[in-house]
């Protein structure tokens, strides 16, 4: 997993592009998350902006994989847009952040139910990353059935407000609290042990991107 | 808000509880208040499970002592309506429901006439998905039943974290010690040794004796539980400390 922020993905058009319609893909075409539909099928808002982080997951030269997060030292979608998921003053300090548009690319949704290695490694990758950063705490919005599996990773989890239905979907903002007891269930989940964070940028996309 | 505050409070003792009759007891503690006072949840049995292995499914159980004595010597596990309902719905529902919209036989009658002496005349289950796909029935059950969406919802989140408490304690009860850590050069070792170089090569390659990439790639063996070099590389592959 691949960890820039909104200006280092700018200089990558190709990477750009790949992670704006992924999340089209996704949160519009999918999910039905209208208000963000875009006649360039290219989702972006007003949170990727420079101190946005963009996780990404590459498998076989394509974008597989994604997460956006965001700090809550400046407004985030909790605050500005899903303002009914909490009740009192949300959790915000430079050790929190806000993990937004989870993403999974079709191809890569492997198990029928479970959580697929990609989606794995992004989690295992926020971990390592927040870690590294003194990060560890992350708000989620997330559908009900996810808390079961983050307690099952050994993160402290607590919720932030009531439960609400947004179309066809259930959500609850939830803080996560890791610390490297988690990353090793995460990484004793995966079976797979070595750090996930890459530095730098990856490398070129495939030809297929490129086309 | 005040509602909010007392959940969670229930979530955060829940979730220091130490034992699984801990979590009942604060589950329980939560829902008795709507009338829900018994509580069962687990993986579901095949139908062919003998009755000795069911209790290996149960993650939380708090039942009147006699009624989980006969639901197990009659194996009312394959004929409870609840159960059936569960498996073909995936989807939260209340007991009542269970009750007329499957097909419901006379063993079916049987079990929910039993249920009904022992005060458990209906209740609400609903379904958790863990990790790997397996799904969890959380059945809680009770004299009357009334709940809004809302509370219903409150339920359903509070035995989530329960249901999360137990399977920590559990897999914190079964850990293995499976953590291996490789030095940067047994990872070089392995990775020419994937590639089919000799010991010889590697110790031209690294700048190191042969001796030495031999030791390491030995000790990388024994960490990794591999009997030889190549179980070795294909097990750092599979690890992830090599591709």
């Amino acid at each position: 997993m691949y960890a820039l922020t909104t200006s280092e993905l700018m200089e990558r058009p190709d990477l750009w592009r790949a992670v704006h319609k992924l999340r089209h893909e996704i949160f519009v075409e999918e999910m039905g998350w209208e208000a963000l539909r875009r006649s360039d099928r290219l989702e972006i808002d007003q949170f990727d902006h420079d101190e946005a982080v963009h996780h990404l997951v590459i498998r076989n030269g394509e974008l597989a994989g994604y997460q956006r997060m965001l700090p809550t030292t400046r407004p985030h979608l909790l605050t500005e847009v899903l303002t009914d998921l909490y009740v009192g003053t949300p959790p915000a300090g430079r050790d929190v952040w806000e993990l937004t548009r989870y993403a999974v690319a079709k191809g890569y949704r492997d198990g029928r139910r479970g959580v697929s290695t990609v989606g794995s490694e992004l989690i295992a990758g926020f971990v390592e990353w927040g870690l590294s950063r003194g990060i560890d705490k992350v708000i989620i919005e997330f559908e009900p059935m996810w808390v079961l599996r983050a307690l099952q990773l050994h993160f402290l989890a607590t919720p932030l407000g009531y439960q609400r239905t947004y179309g066809r979907q259930e959500v609850v903002a939830t803080l996560l609290t890791f610390n490297e007891t988690t990353l090793q269930v995460v990484r004793n989940r995966r079976a797979h042990f070595a750090p996930v964070l890459k530095t730098g940028t990856p490398e070129l996309f495939s030809w297929k991107q490129a086309s | 808000m005040r509602h909010f505050e007392d959940t969670l409070a229930y979530i955060d003792r829940l979730q220091r509880a130490e034992t699984t009759d801990a979590i009942c007891r604060e589950l329980l503690g939560v829902t008795s208040a709507f009338g829900l006072t018994a509580l069962m949840a687990g993986t579901v049995p095949q139908p062919n499970t003998p009755a000795g292995r069911q209790k290996d499914h149960v993650m939380l159980c708090d039942w009147p002592v006699e009624w989980l004595q006969r639901y197990v010597a009659r194996n009312y596990v394959v004929h409870d309506p609840v159960v059936g309902h569960m498996k073909s719905l995936q989807a939260p529902f209340q007991w009542r429901e269970a009750a007329t919209t499957t097909h419901v036989d006379r063993d079916a009658i049987q079990v929910m006439g039993d249920a009904g002496e022992f005060k458990l005349r209906d209740g609400l289950a609903f379904p958790l998905v863990t990790l790997d796909g397996t799904v969890v029935m959380v059945s809680l059950g009770g004299e009357a039943v009334e709940l809004s969406n809302a509370e219903f919802n409150m339920i359903s989140l509070v035995s989530t974290y329960a249901i999360g408490r137990a399977m920590q304690l559990q897999s914190l009860q079964s850990r293995t010690i499976d953590h291996v850590e490789l030095t940067p050069r047994e990872i070089e070792c392995l990775q020419w040794a994937a590639v089919g170089k000799s010991e010889w090569e590697m110790s031209q390659i690294l700048g190191i004796s042969e001796h030495t990439s031999e030791k390491h790639l030995l000790s990388a063996k024994n960490k990794l539980g591999a009997v030889n070099r190549v179980q070795a590389v294909a097990e750092a592959i599979r690890r992830g400390f090599i591709s």
